[in-house]
């Protein structure tokens, strides 16, 4: 079997539950089974399906663009029986579009987290519940915030360390992920926000490093040359923070003296970073994104549609850390996410709630 | 000096061939060679012209935007065309790219190109290098100096072929038989008609022209030699009746046509020694006519010699003509020389003769003239030579002589 070969396959077990039978879902993983982030993400749907007694199984597809197409097909072509309920997916690579019509098609009925169909891509597709009656909606991080979190406290970092140059303005070095994922794009804009509101600072250029490490070094060791007077530089990730680090490095510097920087991303690395003053910001905490589908989806199969919210819900999640709320962070959720307790955010399990709420920043308090 | 050294006309046409195929292949190969190199430099110049309008917008963009990779693929790119060798980067800042092969960057001395702002401001963000490469250039012009030379040595290969085919069946087959038919020729072969293998074809040639012209050649030899044969043959005839008339004058009289005392020496002399070998007799008559000396001074010495010449026509009228013969003595005396004739035999005949002068009836100028003759008759004996025998025969003439004259005497009438 395709996915049982390649795949991490994981099975969470029988919990108590309101279904007679226990409810499946298959998560298909865009990222790398030793991926951090991605990691996260499977292991915080992990402790919500056991705390919700329901049965996941997660198929990374390790990067590989065609491979969540392939999942597709074969659990589609699993015997009925043995067909998940729901699965949760992403758009990453736009593989959305082909992925709902092969799921829909089998009738697994498909719940898009971390991203969506764009609007402007749904001549195919629809949107929700119209054409593919399967598609019951969609979770996104509003990735904004990411951007505009991060820039807002990197800039006023900069400014208390009154690291201006002869203009008397603060400059700033902006490496993105990509040009096209919607996510990036958004992460982008929130950082541009940041920047017009705070009116002393100006962004001197923005590239684009694919979201990886050697690539962002490489880009910063050319714009530290470029641009001397720079002191800031915003990452689209924490791994592009990392290698501009290392790059300021090389040219002698020493990162929260000199220059400032700032990532996305709660991984271990980028906490202990923060705790260490190399990372000046940090907002994270989308990765509970998967987390939270699989308590919509909980709700939804015990009669609890989230229809009322919306479809398509684009909800703030990112948390600004600092130092402390790193040591948090490391303290309650360094080894998994079981003291969550995702029970507390069923809408069937709390008839009283009325409205989801998904910011991470409540985990931390 | 010997003789030079026999190389053959195709031989010599192919060599002159070959060698103004290759002078022509030369120059051929140095003009093409010539555009080829400037073909080539337009073509980097045309690449280079590409380069500005494609490739450094998008370097511009790649540099401004800091994506080595992008920047790498370019440059591999920009590299990978034939038409260069190498190519450098270098950005504002200290940056530096390359692709292509670096050995090959100062073969040619690099064009530089500036790659421009991607927003148009003043400046430049970077510069490239591009270097023509040397060895596209060389692979081209040998391509083509290759094609040319091989072409030529085709055309030059099938023309020597065909010429010296065409010389083999046109001129050497020819000219090898005329050579061999001229060493063959003798004066008995002379009329051999030359007869060249040719096929038939409806034009006539040089070498027609050549055979035609031998063959005029030895018709003309053969009359030539033919006239001289009959030169000689009628020069020889003359000179045999030269000969034979002088011949005849060395034998005979000439007054009286008798034959003369020299041939009477050497053939009475072959007739004793015949008379011995074979036995037969042989008698000879000695005639002397009387009274000789009373004509020639009475009548004068033309009327001797007509005298004498009637005797003789009298003598050898008498004679058996194959065997019998005269000759003259001396003056008036005749020899009369008869094989297979005894003494009694000759005796008769003398008789005979005596009776036939008696009555001859000789003229000179109109008068009649009447001359007797004495006969002395020998017959040869075993002991006899033929001046033994003349001896004896003219001591029978003189018995005869002092007898009376006009008659005949032998020996046996001397001894009854």
């Amino acid at each position: 079997m395709l996915g049982g070969m390649r795949a991490f396959l994981l099975v969470v077990g029988l919990a108590a539950c309101a279904a007679a039978w226990p409810q499946s879902v298959v998560f298909i993983n865009p990222g790398k089974s030793d991926e951090v982030y991605w990691v996260t993400a499977a292991h915080a749907m992990e402790s919500a399906a056991r705390d919700l007694g329901m049965k996941l199984e997660v198929l990374y597809a390790e990067r590989d663009h065609t491979r969540p197409i392939e999942f597709a097909r074969e659990l589609a072509s699993r015997p009925a029986a043995r067909r998940p309920d729901f699965a949760i997916v992403s758009n990453d690579y736009a593989t959305g579009a082909e992925m709902l019509k092969v799921l829909d098609a089998a009738g697994i009925k498909t719940f898009f987290a971390y991203s969506t169909i764009p609007v402007g891509e749904r001549a195919a597709t629809g949107g929700p519940r119209e054409k593919h009656k399967g598609w019951l909606g969609s979770l996104e991080p509003h990735a904004e915030d990411a951007g505009y979190l991060t820039a807002r406290a990197l800039i006023a970092t900069a400014r208390k360390a009154g690291a201006r140059a002869g203009d008397g303005r603060l400059h700033m070095i902006a490496i993105a992920g990509d040009r096209t994922t919607p996510s990036s794009i958004r992460r982008n804009e929130g950082m541009q926000r940041a920047v017009a509101e705070a009116g002393d600072a100006v962004v001197d250029q923005v590239v684009y490093a694919g979201w990886a490490r050697d690539k962002a070094a490489e880009q910063a060791e050319w714009l530290f040359a470029r641009y001397p007077q720079a002191t800031m530089v915003w990452a689209g990730n924490d791994l592009m923070a990392f290698g501009a680090i290392e790059a300021y490095g090389k040219r002698g510097g020493v990162a929260g003296k000199g220059a400032f920087f700032s990532g996305v991303n709660t991984s271990k690395e980028a906490m202990d970073a923060l705790r260490d003053g190399k990372l000046a910001a940090l907002a994270g905490g989308h990765f509970i994104c998967g987390a939270w589908a699989v308590v919509m989806l909980y709700d939804y199969s015990h009669g609890r549609d989230f229809r009322d919210e919306g479809l398509e819900l684009d909800r703030t999640m990112f948390a600004s850390f600092d130092a402390a709320s790193a040591a948090v962070f490391l303290e309650r959720y360094g080894e998994n996410f079981d003291r969550v307790g995702f029970r507390r955010f069923s809408k069937v399990l709390n008839p009283k709630l009325k409205r989801y709420d998904f910011d991470f920043g409540q985990l931390l308090r | 000096m010997g003789t030079p050294r026999f190389r053959s006309l195709a031989s010599s046409l192919v060599r002159r061939t070959v060698l103004v195929a290759i002078v022509c292949a030369v120059l051929a190969a140095a003009v093409q060679a010539t555009f080829a190199v400037r073909e080539e430099r337009d073509a980097f110049e045309r690449a280079l012209h590409n380069i500005a309008q494609t490739n450094v917008p998008l370097l511009s963009v790649s540099l401004w935007d800091i994506e080595p990779e992008a920047i790498r693929r370019q440059l591999k790119e920009i590299a990978s065309q034939p038409e260069i060798a190498y190519v450098r980067l270098s950005e504002r800042t200290g940056h530096s790219f390359e692709a292509g092969n670096e050995q090959l960057r100062d073969a040619v001395s690099p064009r530089v190109l500036a790659i421009p702002y991607p927003d148009g401001r003043e400046g430049s963000i970077g510069t490239v290098e591009i270097s023509a490469n040397p060895q596209t250039l060389y692979r081209h012009v040998m391509e083509k100096v290759a094609i040319l030379v091989v072409g030529y040595a085709i055309f030059a290969l099938v023309l020597c072929a065909l010429i010296a085919l065409m010389l083999r069946i046109e001129v050497e087959h020819p000219m090898r038989h005329l050579a061999r038919f001229t060493n063959e020729l003798t004066p008995d072969r002379l009329t051999m008609p030359l007869m060249l293998s040719r096929p038939p074809r409806p034009w006539r040639d040089e070498i027609d022209l050549v055979a035609d012209g031998f063959r005029k050649l030895q018709d003309g030899i053969h009359s030539h030699v033919a006239n001289l044969d009959a030169q000689v043959a009628s020069r020889t005839a003359q000179l045999q009746a030269a000969l034979d008339e002088i011949r005849a004058l060395t034998v005979t009289d000439p007054l009286t046509g008798c034959f003369n005392r020299r041939h009477l020496d050497s053939r009475l002399a072959e007739e004793t020694l015949r008379c011995h070998r074979s036995g037969y007799p042989l008698a000879v008559l000695l005639a002397d006519l009387d009274h000789f000396k009373s004509v020639n001074d009475s009548l004068g010495h033309a009327a001797g010699d007509s005298v004498l010449r009637g005797v003789a026509d009298v003598f050898k009228d008498a004679m058996r003509r194959r065997l019998d013969w005269v000759a003259r003595f001396g003056g008036e005396e005749f020899v009369i020389v008869l094989p297979d004739t005894d003494i009694g035999r000759a005796a008769a005949i003398a008789e005979r003769l005596r009776q036939l002068v008696e009555a001859a009836r000789l003229h000179h100028a109109g008068h009649p003239i009447r001359v007797t003759a004495s006969f002395g008759v020998a017959e040869c004996l075993e002991s006899d030579d033929a001046a033994s025998l003349l001896a004896r025969a003219d001591a029978m003439l003189y018995r005869a002589k002092e007898t009376g004259r006009n008659k005949v005497v032998w020996e046996a009438s001397e001894r009854v």
